[in-house]
């Protein structure tokens, strides 16, 4: 009676253990909070040419360039903060923001008058307020990994609000995100307690509205690695 | 052959106003440049019954009529005028009428048109103004334009524009020809001193420039919605009088332009719409520099742009922002 009782508690206690170290979980219906650093890459802003009414016949001549400018978001490093909600043990819900601080470059060409060149440019204030969610794949990590660390893949929306250097006009865009990541748990990979551990993430960012000469999409890496602390 | 045929703008004023012409027409009131400017409008005009070279009086009307509807238009500016009649008066004097009309000039082989003023030197308001037209030039008033031929409604529309208080602007581009006058090669102002070719009839059409130049003088409610850039323009640390300066935003693609008109090289570029502006100043050597000044001015710095992007603020005025120039 005795080693039946035993039997049966290895038998359904050895899923869980089988499962816990093939992939960690999240806590199910708590927070996590993290912080880090988030790297965005550089992306063109568009190229616009001043032009003047060339002097030729007809209501529409055609245009004569004056100079030609090239304009650039420089890649920023910035903090970036993170709180999340794990709906299930593999899906949760992340809200991040991050204040970055990029430059507008400005090259200038096509001018006869003077050679071309880089304008040191202007320093952008950069919010991020960013919502999306990150589900846990089923992947089997290798044996060495696969206690304490579990990829993901992510998607979301961030809201944009840039403002010039001289912090008197704000543009607002929106950017989407698709992109993936990995956590590593230093402790808490069961998903049954408190956790703590690194995660690092890179995403495509498609950015619409904001700062763009062309009101063009614009596509551009991030990369942020962070610490979090799941509650 | 040819011709290069030049606007200018005749300032006669009574009494010791001195009118001076940037963008702006100025008279001296106690002791400071104010904007001279109509007080009162509609600005009531006639227009003269004598003929013109290739073109009749009804003609001018015509091509009068177009072009104050042009400058009417401009929806951040308050600019209207009113047709009194024809005349038989020429296009000169002082009778208390503004008029408009063709006039043999032949003393000025290379003025196509031309503004004169009264003044009152009370207020900076504007009492009177006659234009006349060169009838040494042939002109068209031909949809399309002829190719030998003046377009009367561009020019017309240019000394409107002085009419109601513009000066000249430098948004511009010549070359010298062989016989050492200047041909333009892009506009970017219907203000621009020199006219283009016979047979161009682009310039019927206002540029931003002027768009801002009206609004700055008659500003309408939609101006309340826009921004000035101010800056300073120095070369080894001194100011630099007669520098050109043109903000350009990359976003609209508009090209405004003032000058630097004190000793400190200050200038002011007023009722551009909001956003961020490049600039670039420069020397002026694409018109003569009387044109524009009635002194001397410095034009031996190399064309040169501000080091960063400027923001014209809704409702407000950016940051000084320096421009370092360099002797040529």
């Amino acid at each position: 009676m005795k080693s039946s009782w035993l039997a049966f508690a290895f038998i359904a206690a050895a899923p869980m253990a089988a499962s816990a170290q093939e992939a960690p979980a999240l806590r199910a219906r708590h927070f996590t909070v993290g912080a880090g650093a988030v790297w965005s890459g550089a992306y063109d802003i568009g190229a616009a040419t001043a032009q003047l009414r060339a002097n030729a016949t007809g209501a529409t001549p055609p245009p004569l360039t004056l100079f030609i400018a090239r304009s650039r978001v420089t890649s920023a490093t910035a903090p970036e903060l993170r709180i999340g909600f794990a709906v299930t043990r593999r899906t949760a819900i992340e809200f991040d923001v991050a204040l970055t601080r990029p430059h507008v470059g400005v090259a200038i060409s096509g001018d006869a008058e003077a050679p071309s060149q880089q304008l040191q440019g202007e320093r952008l204030q950069q919010y991020l307020i960013a919502g999306g969610v990150t589900w846990q794949l089923p992947i089997r990590m290798g044996a060495r990994m696969r206690a304490r660390m579990a990829p993901f893949v992510s998607g979301g929306a961030t809201f944009l609000r840039q403002l010039h250097e001289d912090r008197t006009l704000a543009e607002t865009g929106q950017v989407y995100y698709a992109g993936g990541g990995a956590r590593y748990w230093l402790r808490g990979a069961d998903g049954s307690s408190r956790a703590l551990g690194l995660r690092g993430d890179a995403r495509v960012n498609f950015r619409s509205n904001g700062i763009d000469f062309e009101d063009k999409m614009r596509i551009y890496p991030t990369f942020s690695l962070s610490v979090f602390v799941g509650f | 052959m040819r011709c290069v045929a030049v606007i200018l703008a005749i300032l006669l004023t009574l009494g010791s106003s001195s009118p001076l012409a940037y963008l702006k027409l100025g008279a001296m009131v106690n002791g400071r440049v104010i904007d001279a400017t109509w007080k009162q409008q509609p600005i009531g005009y006639f227009v003269s019954d004598r003929p013109g070279n290739g073109v009749t009086a009804v003609d001018l009307l015509g091509a009068v009529d177009r072009a104050a509807a042009t400058w009417s238009r401009v929806g951040s500016a308050n600019v209207r005028f009113a047709f009194q009649g024809m005349t038989s008066a020429a296009a000169e004097g002082v009778d208390g009428r503004t008029t408009l009309g063709f006039i043999d000039r032949p003393d000025l082989d290379r003025v196509l048109g031309s503004t004169s003023f009264m003044i009152d030197t009370t207020s900076g308001a504007i009492a009177e103004a006659d234009i006349f037209f060169n009838t040494r030039f042939a002109f068209s008033v031909a949809a399309d334009g002829r190719p030998d031929r003046v377009d009367l409604e561009s020019v017309v529309l240019h000394e409107l524009g002085h009419l109601l208080g513009l000066g000249h602007s430098a948004i511009g581009e010549t070359e010298r020809n062989s016989s050492g006058s200047r041909r333009v090669v892009g506009s970017g102002a219907v203000m621009f001193p020199i006219a283009m070719s016979p047979g161009t009839i682009a310039e019927r059409v206002l540029h931003a420039d002027d768009v801002a130049g009206i609004s700055d003088l008659y500003p309408g409610p939609a101006t309340l919605g826009t921004g000035g850039i101010v800056g300073r323009v120095t070369k080894s640390g001194r100011g630099v009088i007669g520098a050109h300066v043109v903000a350009f935003n990359p976003e609209t693609g508009i090209l405004v332009g003032n000058f630097t008109l004190n000793g400190a090289g200050d200038f002011v570029i007023a009722r551009l719409p909001p956003g961020p502006y490049i600039l670039r100043a420069e020397p002026l050597d694409d018109a003569e520099p009387d044109s524009f000044f009635p002194g001397a001015i410095d034009t031996d710095f190399r064309v040169t742009y501000a080091s960063r992007m400027v923001v014209a603020p809704q409702g407000g005025s950016s940051p000084t922002i320096e421009i370092r120039v360099l002797s040529k």
